[in-house]
């Protein structure tokens, strides 16, 4: 899942929104209920690791220190 | 040959003469004050009071403070958030002393700090009149409270690509660092750090150096924190100049300051989100997130609850038919007494059908009774 904290938690607040709704059928319910799951976890998951963006500033940081300390 | 006097003697006469004029007597003076040497060891600080017309200097005369009253060089500094250093203007008492060896100087009693306080507030209100009115676009004044394109950038949802602008080896780096990595929630971070003196004349264009560098790689970063220690450090003059003041309100990143200083707003805390110490910008980050975290662990719980009912109401769903089936089942019936009635293995719904001396079967709860019949009669029991 490659998605901003923003995209989720609207993807995430949709899908509370439509199993809230009585008018959904138990067969769908399912399927919605593992995607906020899914998008759940990702969130609290992603809090707490260091994202792919971020390592990549990071190394980025690395290489240029390695050049300026030659 | 006239007389000759030694140099001494000389010297003496002066001495006389300036006891006699000055002594036991104080001055109030106003003037600028230059080449300030403090020596805090030894409590002692000289300097030269100076005055101008023009950039030339027309009066000039030594100055110092002893150890009795350096207490007002601390003071100064503590209350103005600016070091005691060269080109303050400032109002003092002082004694006109001479020594034989130093020459003549003004001994300072006494700083009027109301005076040097309202010189420097002065300059700091002419400084944020001119980034107003040079920049409308984007610093605008209402209602006492300064509004900017930086203050009215949305903070991203959760901060966690940090870009840190401080003094290396700093109080400030420590309790920012420190407070980052022992969030009670175990967050992770990334800070980057940016680091470049930021005390004393040039600190300005140093920091405006670093946020070009962030600015060049802004899409890495969520904020930028600027913070500094407190501690003995009292130079706040960096933070109040106009071309720091003018980048930071036009920062396409949102900036968060923690400059450290109770007494003193600087002018870039003006431009930016002022969060006083550097421990206070690293708490606001970490419950900026834990606010995001509170909202998901909100839908998370709407989401259980919701499919739990959902769920318990489908059991009760299916509860309820399987009572209704088993109600209706011929089990259920054939117990409570009542038979079912076969003729050629067909259910008699109709008594109709059954002829007499027909063979039919009546199935009663566990065994089936085999019967010929000799009689069909209506009857009228009320069922």
């Amino acid at each position: 899942m490659n998605l901003t904290y923003n995209q989720a938690y609207n993807e995430l607040s949709k899908l509370v929104d439509q199993i809230e709704d009585d008018k959904i059928q138990l067969d769908t319910l399912a399927e919605k209920v593992k995607q906020a799951k899914e998008l759940i976890d990702y969130c609290e998951t992603r809090l707490r690791s260091i994202d792919k963006d971020v390592e990549a500033a990071l190394s980025d940081k690395k290489t240029t220190t390695r050049k300026k300390s030659k | 040959m006239p007389k000759r006097l030694k140099l001494s003697e000389l010297i003496g006469e002066i001495d006389d003469a300036i006891q006699d004029r000055f002594a036991g007597e104080t001055f109030w003076i106003t003037a600028e004050i230059t080449d300030v040497k403090k020596q805090p060891d030894k409590r002692w600080c000289f300097l030269k009071f100076i005055e101008k017309e023009g950039s030339l200097i027309t009066a000039e005369i030594k100055g110092v403070f002893w150890s009795n009253a350096y207490d007002n060089v601390v003071r100064f500094e503590k209350l103005s958030g600016r070091p005691f250093a060269s080109g303050l203007e400032i109002t003092c008492n002082v004694r006109v002393r001479f020594h034989k060896r130093f020459g003549i100087d003004l001994e300072v009693l006494e700083i009027d700090h109301t005076y040097a306080l309202g010189k420097l507030e002065q300059e700091k209100q002419q400084t944020l009149d001119r980034l107003v009115n040079e920049n409308p676009t984007l610093i605008r004044l209402v209602d006492g409270q300064y509004f900017t394109s930086n203050k009215s950038l949305e903070v991203p949802i959760v901060l966690q690509r940090i870009a840190l602008v401080t003094a290396p080896d700093s109080d400030g780096q420590r309790d920012f660092k420190q407070e980052m990595a022992n969030n009670p929630y175990g967050y992770v971070f990334s800070v980057i750090e940016f680091l470049t003196q930021i005390q004393g004349d040039n600190s300005s264009n140093l920091i405006i150096q670093k946020l070009k560098q962030i600015e060049a790689k802004k899409e890495n970063f969520d904020v930028v924190a600027i913070v500094r220690g407190g501690g003995s450090q009292t130079d706040f003059k960096p933070f109040d100049d106009y071309e720091l003041s003018k980048y930071v309100a036009s920062f396409p990143l949102p900036i968060f300051t923690g400059i450290g200083h109770d007494r003193n707003t600087s002018i870039v805390d003006l431009m930016a989100r002022q969060h006083k110490t550097p421990t206070k910008v690293a708490s606001s980050i970490v419950e900026h997130n834990f606010n995001f975290e509170s909202e998901i662990i909100e839908l998370k719980d709407r989401l259980l609850e919701t499919t739990e009912r959902m769920i318990d109401k489908a059991k009760d769903n299916l509860l309820q038919m399987k009572r209704t089936v088993k109600a209706y089942s011929p089990s259920t019936i054939l117990n409570k007494g009542y038979a079912i009635i076969t003729s050629n293995d067909q259910i008699i719904i109709d008594p109709k059908d059954i002829k007499l001396n027909s063979e039919i079967k009546t199935i009663l709860k566990n065994e089936v009774i085999h019967s010929t019949v000799t009689k069909k009669s209506k009857h009228e029991l009320d069922l």
